[in-house]
């Protein structure tokens, strides 16, 4: 009962929102109901690894330490309405452990999705919404339904990737029943991403950065001393040069069968540029990924990013920072009533070309996942999860740390999801 | 459910009762790999029928398809071609469901209710049922021109009563790895035996119910 009351005050504070919006068409006062959706994970984790992000570290998990410790890692609302027929909105509000803003939005969207009764089929969104890059994360504020950490990927757009713009696709059903699609975005406020994955490197977590947020840099390798002007926390969400970014690209899937992602972005960052502590950071890459559902209930998500971020002002056709990043995934999910088997393995790099060559931001690695989970009544999870990631950054010599280091971490998770 | 499977009986009988013929009664069972297969459309049709002129007939038995606690029920609607179909929403929450199918295409807003005027349809064929609300939902109506059909119950058995003479005997499922989901044979009434018949199903299937887990369920990234 008294979570009805809770969800009934944040169902005002909504409606106060989603009125805000002017909605074309036959949008009605009386057409506003809301759906309250949630997730509540507790984790105890053990942990032997180098400390994080959240510790200013190199370590490849977001926090590190060798340790044992129990926590409160998310609590999530949801909250979907429609606004008509074609219309909905969705708000993300998260609580994380050690987030910048202890309550604030993930996502905040409007979705246009008209029924269409031909083949074609237009839709867009339109606000604060993840790219569409992650198959695994499908689930209730984002979560993945597969393992608690995310590929090297997916945590990479958890944490520096949102569109803040507008989104449009279009598809074409086939008779034969796939779906293929073309998709475009414009964007902003994304131009520090990148900064992470040159500066820390590829990590495995599951953190989506928020509206406000702002996320650790690596201490004492360097940075400050060559990067006097950055300041000491990045904020993932800034617009740093004005420059509206884009990404496009195609899809075909069939419901229960298959799903194919391709898309290029590009943030159009101009590296040169510096406001308030915050570089800009020009990114661009391209991603590719693959759901398959297999015979046997198993499920395959394999997924591939290629690109490069580049900062500073340009000398002798060289920027001072400017790596290129890859990774890899490939998983393997069996689901048998309500038992889920998944088992993940990671490939990622960065190698850089630049001219600053103190400024060490090559490395490689790999990791290993596996994730068993249990849900009961719908609604309660219980998973134990098992990573570990092997990789090699030379910078971390600058840390009095072995350039090689092998990260484990042990994780049980209970998860509400309401 | 219950409700729908008598309006199918119920348009069964009006048409047994406009041809003054006895009849026998012809029953099988269909199977998928050993285990009885529900929501199989089995329809009959003389072999000399001309289906326009036995539509004319009868007349056309209103039927409906609900929609309950997020799910199409039936799963499965086997009609007449010309039937009325009413949607209720027995759910208090909204649904909106399309289809894009050759045989019908239509969209229908559903708050609450049931809708003043059903949809007819007035074209033989598949007509797969989505709601745009809720991505898992999929349902199926089958329009026939056949004067005989039904549907398999939960153990996969099915009978007809039909007048002597020959028929096409036609089976559909929605999963079935035949041309259209369709297979037949030919049979001549009285049989003196039931009809089995063994189905193969697509490996991979949308059951069209909720997701058994709230985190997909409650979740959609927009895209």
């Amino acid at each position: 009962m008294s979570m009805c009351q809770s969800i009934g005050r944040y169902e005002l504070l909504v409606k106060i929102v989603l009125i805000g919006f002017s909605i074309p068409g036959e949008a009605k006062p009386d057409f506003l109901d809301f759906s309250v959706h949630g997730l509540l994970d507790l984790r105890y984790q053990n942990l032997d690894a180098q400390p994080g992000e959240t510790e200013h570290g190199l370590g490849k998990f977001r926090s590190g330490g060798d340790n044992n410790r129990l926590l409160v890692n998310e609590a999530s609302l949801v909250l979907q309405s429609r606004l008509g027929w074609d219309w909905s909105g969705t708000i993300t509000l998260k609580y994380a452990n050690k987030q910048y803003n202890p309550l604030d939005l993930s996502e905040i969207f409007l979705n246009y999705r008209p029924v269409s009764t031909s083949a074609w089929q237009i839709s867009g969104r339109l606000g604060m919404f993840f790219p569409p890059i992650s198959l695994e994360n499908t689930g209730t504020a984002w979560s993945s339904p597969y393992t608690l950490s995310s590929s090297a990927v997916n945590s990479w757009v958890g944490e520096e990737l949102r569109s803040f713009g507008g989104e449009a696709r279009l598809n074409y059903q086939v008779d034969t029943g796939d779906r293929l699609g073309l998709f475009a975005a414009g964007l902003a406020k994304n131009d520090a991403a990148g900064i992470l994955l040159a500066w820390r490197g590829w990590s495995l977590g599951d953190y989506e950065a928020t509206l406000q947020d702002h996320l650790r840099l690596p201490e004492n390798i360097g940075i400050r001393s060559q990067f006097p002007r950055q300041a000491i926390l990045t904020q993932p969400f800034v617009e740093v040069d004005g420059k509206p970014g884009y990404y496009a690209g195609v899809t075909a899937e069939r419901a229960n069968l298959y799903s194919l992602r391709a898309l290029y972005y590009d943030n159009r960052a101009n590296p040169a540029a510096i406001t308030n502590g915050q570089y800009a950071w020009h990114t661009r890459f391209y991603s590719l990924g693959l759901k398959a559902e297999l015979p046997w209930d198993l499920t395959l998500i394999s997924q591939g990013m290629s690109g490069r971020t580049s900062m500073g002002e340009m000398i002798d056709s060289k920027y001072a920072v400017d790596a290129g990043f890859w990774a890899s995934s490939i998983l393997l999910s069996k689901s048998f009533r309500d038992h889920r088997l998944s088992l993940r393995h990671d490939r990622f790099g960065t190698d850089e070309n630049d001219y600053l060559p103190q400024d060490i931001n090559r490395e490689q690695g790999y990791a290993w996942t596996a994730n068993y989970n249990l849900t009961l009544a719908k609604r309660h999870q219980f998973n134990f999860e098992i990573s570990r990631i092997v990789s090699d950054r030379p910078a971390r010599v600058s840390l009095s740390q072995t350039s090689q280091q092998e990260e484990t971490l042990w994780q049980i998770a209970y998860r509400l999801f309401f | 459910m219950a409700n729908c499977l008598s309006s199918i009986f119920l348009a069964i009988s009006v048409t047994t009762i406009v041809m003054p013929v006895t009849a026998d009664t012809v029953s099988g069972m269909v199977y998928a790999d050993g285990t009885a297969l529900a929501d199989v459309v089995v329809t009959a049709t003389p072999s000399n029928y001309t289906g326009k002129a036995a539509q004319t007939e009868t007349e056309s038995v209103s039927m409906a398809l609900d929609q309950k606690s997020r799910e199409f029920v039936p799963h499965v609607l086997a009609v007449r071609t010309g039937t009325p179909v009413f949607f209720p929403n027995s759910d208090d929450i909204r649904h909106h469901v399309y289809s894009f199918s050759q045989a019908k295409r239509f969209e229908l807003k559903l708050y609450k209710g049931t809708p003043k005027v059903p949809i007819v349809f007035n074209h033989p064929g598949i007509v797969a049922l989505g709601c745009n609300i809720h991505d898992w939902m999929l349902g199926y109506i089958f329009v026939t021109d056949s004067p005989y059909l039904t549907k398999t119950d939960v153990f996969g058995h099915w009978s007809l009563e039909l007048p002597k003479g020959n028929y096409q005997i036609v089976f559909w499922h929605s999963d079935s790895t035949a041309v259209s989901g369709l297979t037949g044979e030919s049979i001549h009434v009285p049989l003196d035996r039931p009809l089995h018949h063994n189905l193969n199903l697509k490996a991979r299937r949308q059951s069209g119910k909720p997701p058994n887990s709230l985190q997909v369920q409650g979740y959609k990234d927009g895209f």
